[in-house]
């Protein structure tokens, strides 16, 4: 304001030139974390048992390269699954209904308090619990022995083993977890949405579930959208865990298992290590422009204009208090 | 316009004939927990008419303006709106709730003002007129369109239909959001403070667009602290304090001459 030659007509002063603040500390952590960064480098290139000829060799190796399209799909089937349940979950958590609420904090309560790992060793079994998979009418054979006759009610069946051979059983486990926070994920965005807008959306006749999909879920992406990102990011590295299902066509089981084939373990870890930053990274680089395309239009608008105080920025502000 | 007897009926304990009125309330009670916030509410607003209930923060204005369209469910008395029973279903001698279908039915015909405007803001000013026209009443888009542009023009923002909410001013969202709620045809409009969340010099616009809405015939309930617009618009004036209508009458009568001490004392503080 004060800038330029006017009011006083002084004219306008010299830049100010002053000495900076200087900052010892600051080169005192360059030297070290430069020390030990040539240690590091120093051990990498020279300890023999990293075996890079070994690793190179390997990682883009067929089977590899496969276990990671492997990786990828059960990430991608597994988050559309997770997603999908989730709203629904979210839906039936808010629900007037109280049945399908305590069914829905029921499934909740399980599969977020169960590890994932255990989950997926589980689902690897239930081939103990059941030879077939079969969809009908509950105590069937008990209620026909009461009447003396012999009732057999199933209306279809499977092979449990042919069902839940691994990807199948590691793709259940890690949908079905996935679900249960994406459920708490979506509640969040739904709830972060000012009440005024279920009001009004009443108001003007439209029933819940058109005011849920016309109105509330929309206004909830914005909050939904980047956490989601981090969720697909941490199921990208949860896929490892059906290694132990067992996937056998999974990455960090080809991987290991080259490994142990030729003693060659550590090199083996190493390249999982590579594998999985890799792909994490690309996921990362996605979800930086995705949050940046979701928060466009909201914030800075909401602040520059004074009328948007309610509507717009009233929905942001509880937003950030939820979250 | 301004019908002798409404005000007269207000006033009365024989409840009004629901048939010959827009709004008749009898008898309302509303608690929250053990907060009693309506104590007995008597109302009846004629086709046609504009009422304005005035009084202090707290004493159960908007409160009963929700209940009118069942935003929020009464405890004992009834509201007929357009001589049909809100909410509820009489079958003999009993009353059964309605179905979430039923109810919004009833909403479709009840036109809602927020204080705080309430527009989706993931919306353009023209889609949030034609949203609940087209996926409520199923009109056709093309036609909810016109509608929507020529109820924008008639709120002054004719040009300003692509324009999010965000990007209009406070006093330019509340005239889209009266246009919002006329773009369902509604029989009865409510307002819920409609000029409290706006700025003053945002104030006058909006009063006007309500000014030529009740000139046009609209059936007006608004709640409001504008005593300005009370006197010159309302046919019937409904003082509301600690959830029972205090004083009610054409707007000469309960404004000029106020006969309870109560109102007496709120019209001292406010002019």
């Amino acid at each position: 304001m004060s800038s330029d030659v006017t009011g006083s007509g002084r004219g306008r002063p010299e830049p100010i030139r002053a000495v900076p603040v200087r900052h010892p500390g600051r080169w005192v952590a360059v030297v070290v974390l430069a020390v030990l960064a040539a240690m590091f480098v120093h051990m990498v290139v020279t300890n023999k048992a990293f075996q890079w000829p070994m690793l190179f060799d390997n990682i883009l190796s067929v089977p590899v390269v496969r276990g990671a399209v492997t990786s990828i799909e059960l990430t991608i089937l597994a988050m559309i699954i997770g997603i999908a349940l989730g709203v629904v979950l979210a839906v039936m958590r808010l629900s007037p209904n109280p049945i399908l609420a305590a069914a829905a904090w029921m499934y909740i309560w399980f599969f977020r308090g169960v590890p994932r790992l255990v989950l997926c060793v589980l689902f690897g079994n239930l081939g103990i619990l059941y030879s077939r998979l079969e969809f009908g009418l509950p105590f069937d054979h008990q209620l026909g022995a009461l009447f003396g006759i012999d009732l057999n009610a199933r209306l279809f069946g499977v092979n449990a083993v042919t069902l839940l051979s691994g990807f199948t059983a590691g793709l259940l486990a890690l949908a079905m977890s996935e679900g249960a926070y994406m459920a708490e994920v979506v509640r969040g965005g739904i709830q972060s949405v000012d009440p005024g807008q279920a009001e009004a959306a009443q108001a003007l006749g439209m029933r819940r579930p058109l005011l849920l999909r016309r109105i509330v879920l929309p206004q909830a992406l914005r909050v939904i959208v980047p956490p989601t990102g981090n969720e697909t990011i941490a199921m990208l590295k949860d896929t490892s865990l059906v290694a132990y299902v067992p996937v056998t066509n999974e990455l960090f089981f080809q991987l290991q298992h080259i490994g142990a084939r030729t003693y060659a373990i550590f090199p083996m870890l190493v390249a999982a290590c590579i594998w999985y930053l890799a792909m994490t990274s690309v996921l990362m680089i996605g979800q930086h422009f995705l949050e940046k395309r979701f928060s466009r239009g909201h914030g800075p608008r909401a602040i520059r204009l004074r009328g948007a105080r309610s509507a717009g920025a009233g929905g942001a502000v509880g937003t950030e208090v939820d979250t | 316009m301004s019908d002798e007897d409404a005000g007269g009926v207000a006033q009365a304990q024989v409840p009004a004939d629901p048939d010959r009125y827009m709004v008749v309330a009898d008898n309302v009670h509303k608690s929250y927990g053990r907060s009693q916030v309506l104590r007995g509410i008597d109302l009846a607003v004629a086709p046609g008419e504009v009422t304005c209930v005035l009084g202090p923060s707290g004493g159960g204005k908007s409160t009963f303006l929700r209940c009118i369209n069942h935003l929020e469910k009464i405890d004992a008395g009834r509201i007929w709106v357009g001589g049909e029973l809100v909410g509820y279903r009489q079958v003999g001698d009993r009353l059964h709730e309605m179905r979430e279908k039923e109810v919004a039915a009833q909403r479709s015909r009840i036109g809602m003002v927020f204080q705080r405007f309430n527009l989706f803001p993931h919306l353009t000013a023209e889609q949030n007129l034609i949203e609940a026209p087209c996926r409520v009443r199923r009109i056709r888009r093309a036609d909810a369109r016109t509608r929507a542009g020529e109820l924008l023009t008639r709120v002054g923002l004719g040009d300003r239909g692509g324009a999010y909410p965000a990007e209009l001013s406070g006093g330019q969202q509340q005239r889209v959001a009266i246009a919002r709620a006329l773009a369902m045809d509604p029989e009865l409009m409510l307002f819920d403070e409609p000029t409290s969340a706006l700025d003053p010099e945002l104030v006058g616009e909006v009063l006007q667009v309500m000014r030529d809405l009740a000139a046009s015939g609209m059936t007006m309930v608004v709640v409001t602290h504008e005593i300005g617009f009370a006197r010159e618009v309302a046919d019937t004036v409904v003082f509301l304090d600690g959830g029972v209508v205090v004083e009610s009458g054409p707007p000469s009568q309960v404004l000029e001459n106020p006969q309870q001490e109560r109102t007496k004392l709120f019209l001292s503080k406010v002019l």
